[in-house]
């Protein structure tokens, strides 16, 4: 085999000890098993892309591969599937290696290699991160219902998406890390720099998704131990130099690449997914963002003028008039029509959550269900307005009540107020008068003048 | 201390075979400190220039790492060793840079979002540092003056770091939400209340947070450890102080103040891992530690055993002991049991007069609970004056804790009571100080003003009960916690019972079918009759109830 790499003089010595070989066969066949994009899933979605208008959406789901073998303990089988596989991979090539008639494999090299690749993987899934969080799309602002619902009526999951949505200037600030740590990565020097930035990074990422029960903790587990093999190659060398203070050489990690088509080939792939993964995907964030196209809220506008917050002032059911009651299940609360088309309806009953945690991108309002996962407190209904016979049809987006749906016809009551009339699936007959609030919220109240001046609501 | 020996040395390394280190590309040689025992003479000189910023960097390091308020030293004077409260500990790790006398109040214009102080600092840093350069002109370098301004830069970090991180080791700079809050919608905190309680939710990741701190401050406290804990710290902090700014939430200051040392103490082995791991030359690593005789080895070892002892130790035990009996935003004393829970308002009736539900009524009382704790909470389509601090602070008495009040808004209330069990009364006062603490506000609008002074109105003639008549009840409230929490901090503020000046109230109550009706009559704070017939609520929450729960109650 030609050694493409000359042997710095200066540099450590790269001998491999026994325990190191055992350790990095089964590292690269499990980065092998787990980087490449085996799965036919995958191969399927990207097939379903629409290449020539392809959206950001699109392109976050390619940076975004994992190997799911099994869905097991949310997906940690998976990565306990693939190690053991590696396991049983490794033990034969050292089997193999170890057969006197056969010419042993080139370690270095591979190592060379599979950092290469690793270093691309994970700047990749960085980048695929930190760019809907540097255009803040990940986490939108709560909406006008989550901000009308008790703190104890979210998922510790939904708690922590608003939490972050009402910041968008943080969350700029940690995609920028992202971006930094994806940059650092890309360039083969400073890799060691980007790793540590990840480990620490996603690390907290990893721990906020066991906290709070998100559904990216084997993902982002996935990603810290890519860049615990990315820098354990320097750990010695760290060691060295900060704990034993002593005098420490470094190590050379790079391949040579002759000149001509190797190296040309080299600067191409290179350029091209720099282009694809940084400016591409950059500027298709960038026009969502400048679009408000958040993928996790519809795109149907609403009833116009509806917009705001009602009590309902008014109740009746199949004719009977219900006062206001806190633990009537039937009797609606309060009412909230958001600015696209949604209504949500204040609800006393104990509600089966639709909670989906994943960072899954749809494309139908219906089922983008953002605003209600993790949600208690209020049922969400996607509605269709028939501006002519003055009628909306909601339909529950909640899965659990797929026969919750009703006809409504509405009807002005003075500027602010609506009358609702209307039946559900079942037959039954409500009629609603909504009185609009005037809502004032301490969120962005406070934000305006800050908590040092005097507020009164 | 006039022998200074290498690293190099101590270790042994002069046997070192010494590598040839011509190595590809240009740049500054590996420094290089050989193996004899040097004289300063030996030493490399430093350049002009780095010796006027070393001045400049340590007359302004010191200052920043020194306390120079009054209050500080008063607090460490006057602390009971032998009756610990962790707060005596936590007030010696935590100061701002700034002098006591200097000190730019925090609503002035000069303030520069709190940094106004380390401006001055500098300021005086660099006079001093320019009249230093004239005095000592001759000076070769200072390597020796930079140990030991590591030293201080380090320990002034990693105690302040330990102090901050133990409230998050053990659980309790944020709280889970009370019921109060649970119940109170998303819209209706601050931004500031919305990121504390997002971390209060989830206590195990909070503990998680304290860790790394209390890491990287213990690792501070060990030179060949340093740089990992600095970086920890700079990542750590560097984090809160962003969040502070994003959320309002009002530490930025204190928080970059750590980024800063943070960084101070990178300065020194960034280089060589620059070199190292970046630009992947050789490094031979350039520390030198003086050398100590005798008893100033032993000054060093009890120096350094004090200061692990006190904040890994003492302050580890006194943060546990808080934790568990008397969690500092949270009152300590247990509610009266049949009492807690939530409830729904079935019948309200003021001054005889009866009041049908309705979400908006001004008067009407919805959404009742009594906290696990000695507070009452309830909810009035009303708007109140806010209290918009972060609650915390280190207040002994239950009233002043807060922090299930402050930030909070869409007309939630908290009362602290003092319980009589044997005659069913309870004896409340208002928990928003936000009328009480008006001075602290800046009075922009007249508006404002008019409001404050209707509420100081309010509370001249609303002193229902009086603190003679119930004396004992509140006397005995110091000891109503788990012994082992008593401290000297608690008995001297027990013995000044300042009473806030706010709305009281007394209310008599009666449970029934077992507690799940609750009668209250009595007195609000306009003297108003009260009668209010309350029912159980059986409400779960979609939120995960802790696992990891502060206090006993």
């Amino acid at each position: 085999m030609t050694n493409l790499s000359e042997k710095n003089p200066a540099t450590e010595a790269s001998s491999w000890r026994n325990w190191e070989k055992y350790g990095f066969r089964f590292f690269f066949i499990f980065f092998a098993l787990s980087v490449l994009p085996l799965s036919a899933a995958y191969w399927r979605n990207l097939g379903a892309i629409h290449w020539l208008h392809i959206s950001y959406e699109d392109i976050f789901d390619i940076t975004r591969y994992f190997p799911w073998i099994s869905l097991a303990w949310s997906g940690y089988a998976s990565l306990i599937i693939i190690a053991a596989l590696a396991l049983a991979g490794a033990s034969g090539w050292a089997l193999y290696d170890r057969s006197v008639c056969r010419r042993k494999t080139d370690l270095d090299k591979l190592h060379k290699w599979l950092r290469i690749i690793l270093r691309y993987r994970l700047a990749i899934a960085l980048l695929g991160y930190g760019l809907i969080k540097f255009f803040p799309l990940q986490a939108p602002y709560p909406s006008l219902s989550n901000l009308n619902t008790a703190y104890g009526d979210f998922t510790r999951w939904k708690v922590f998406s608003m939490s972050l949505g009402i910041v968008p200037g943080y969350q700029r600030f940690l995609g920028l890390i992202e971006m930094l740590s994806a940059f650092l990565l890309l360039n083969r020097k400073t890799t060691v720099i980007g790793a540590g930035i990840v480990i620490f990074f996603t690390g907290n990422v990893f721990l906020s998704n066991l906290a709070y029960d998100n559904g990216e903790g084997v993902y982002s587990l996935y990603l810290v131990i890519i860049a615990l093999f990315l820098v354990s190659f320097d750990l010695g060398r760290i060691y060295s130099l900060l704990f034993q203070q002593k005098e420490t050489l470094p190590a050379d990690d790079a391949l040579q690449w002759p000149p001509g088509w190797r190296a040309n080939g080299r600067l191409a792939v290179k350029s091209v997914l720099i282009l694809f993964f940084v400016i591409f995907y950059g500027a298709k964030t960038y026009s969502a963002y400048r679009l408000g196209d958040y993928y996790q809220l519809p795109q149907r506008k609403g009833l116009p003028g509806a917009a705001g917050v009602y009590t309902v002032s008014v109740f009746k059911w199949n004719g009977n008039d219900l006062p206001y009651a806190l633990s009537d299940t039937l009797r609606w609360k309060d009412v909230v029509f958001e600015n696209w088309a949604t209504i949500s309806v204040g609800t006393s009953r104990h509600l089966i959550l639709d909670s989906t945690n994943k960072e899954s991108i749809a494309t139908e309002d219906l089922n983008r269900k953002y605003e209600l996962s993790g949600s208690g407190g209020r049922q969400y209904y996607d509605y269709a307005v028939d501006s002519i016979h003055q009628a909306l049809y909601l339909h529950n987006k909640n899965p659990h009540y797929p026969e919750d749906q009703w006809t409504l016809y509405y009807k002005r009551q003075g500027n602010k107020d609506w009358l609702l009339e209307g039946t559900d699936k079942r037959g039954n007959t409500v009629q609603v008068t909504l009185e609009k609030l005037a809502r004032r919220y301490l969120l962005k109240e406070a934000a305006k003048t800050g908590r040092t001046e005097l507020l009164r609501l | 201390m006039s022998i200074i020996k290498s690293y190099f040395e101590s270790e042994g390394l002069s046997d070192m075979q010494s590598p040839d280190l011509t190595l590809a590309g240009s740049g500054p040689k590996p420094v290089s400190v050989r193996q004899a025992t040097l004289n300063r003479e030996d030493l490399p000189a430093w350049s002009a220039s780095q010796k006027i910023l070393f001045r400049i960097a340590f007359v302004f390091f010191v200052l920043m790492s020194l306390p120079f308020n009054a209050g500080w030293y008063h607090n460490l004077f006057t602390i009971d060793w032998l009756h610990l409260h962790y707060r005596d500990l936590y007030d010696i790790a935590r100061f701002s840079p700034g002098l006591g006398f200097l000190r730019i109040p925090r609503n002035s214009w000069l303030s520069l979002l709190g940094y106004g102080n380390w401006v001055v600092l500098l300021v005086i840093a660099v006079v001093a540092g320019l009249v230093w350069s004239l005095a000592d002109s001759r000076r070769r370098q200072y390597n020796l003056l930079y140990y030991w301004l590591r030293v201080i830069v380090r320990y002034r970090a990693g105690i302040g770091i330990i102090g901050f991180g133990f409230t998050k080791l053990f659980p309790v700079q944020m709280p889970y939400p009370s019921l109060g809050l649970l119940n109170t919608h998303f819209g209706d905190f601050t931004a500031q209340k919305i990121f504390w309680l997002s971390i209060g939710i989830v206590p195990w990741y909070q503990v998680f947070a304290g860790i790394i701190e209390v890491a990287a401050g213990t690792f501070l406290l060990f030179k060949r450890t340093t740089t990992l804990g600095a970086v920890m710290l700079l990542g750590a902090l560097g984090d809160i102080t962003y969040v502070n700014f994003a959320y309002d939430g009002g530490v930025h200051e204190y928080a970059s103040y750590f980024v800063l040392l943070a960084l101070f103490l990178l300065i020194k082995d960034a280089p060589y891992i620059y070199r190292l791991l970046i630009q992947k030359k050789a490094v031979r690593p350039f520390y030198i530690y003086p050398q100590l005789n005798g008893w100033q080895k032993v000054t060093r070892y009890i120096l350094k055993g004090i200061s692990l002892f006190l904040f890994l130790g003492v302050l580890f035990y006194v943060q546990y002991i808080n934790f568990r009996y008397d969690p500092y935003k949270q009152p300590a004393v247990k509610g009266v049991s049949e009492l807690r829970g939530n409830y729904e308002v079935q019948v309200f009736r003021i001054n005889g007069r009866e009041i049908p539900y309705n979400p908006l009524d001004k008067q009407r009382w919805q959404d009742v609970s009594f906290e696990n704790w000695s507070s009452l909470s309830f909810r009035v389509a009303r708007p109140t004056l806010l209290d918009l601090s972060n609650g915390g602070g280190s207040p002994m008495q239950d009233v002043l804790r807060s922090f299930e009040i402050t930030g909070t808004a869409g007309g939630r209330n908290a009362f602290h009571y003092f319980a009589d069990t044997l005659h069913n009364v309870l004896y409340l006062e208002n928990k928003n100080m936000a009328g009480a603490r008006q001075g602290r506000f800046k009075k922009r609008s007249g508006k404002a003003v008019k409001d404050v002074n209707r509420t100081a109105d309010r509370h001249a003639v609303a002193a229902l009960w009086n603190a003679d008549s119930i004396r004992e009840l509140i006397m005995n409230e110091k000891y109503q916690i788990n012994p082992l929490a008593y401290s000297t901090r608690r008995d001297r503020e027990y013995a000044r019972p300042v009473l806030p000046k706010t709305d009281q109230m007394v209310l008599h109550y009666r449970a029934l079918q077992g507690g799940n009706r609750l009668i209250l009559d009595g007195l609000d704070p306009n003297r108003d009759s009260l009668h209010i017939e309350l029912t159980r609520t059986h409400h779960t929450y979609y939120l995960t109830p802790s696992t990891l729960n502060a206090g006993t109650y």
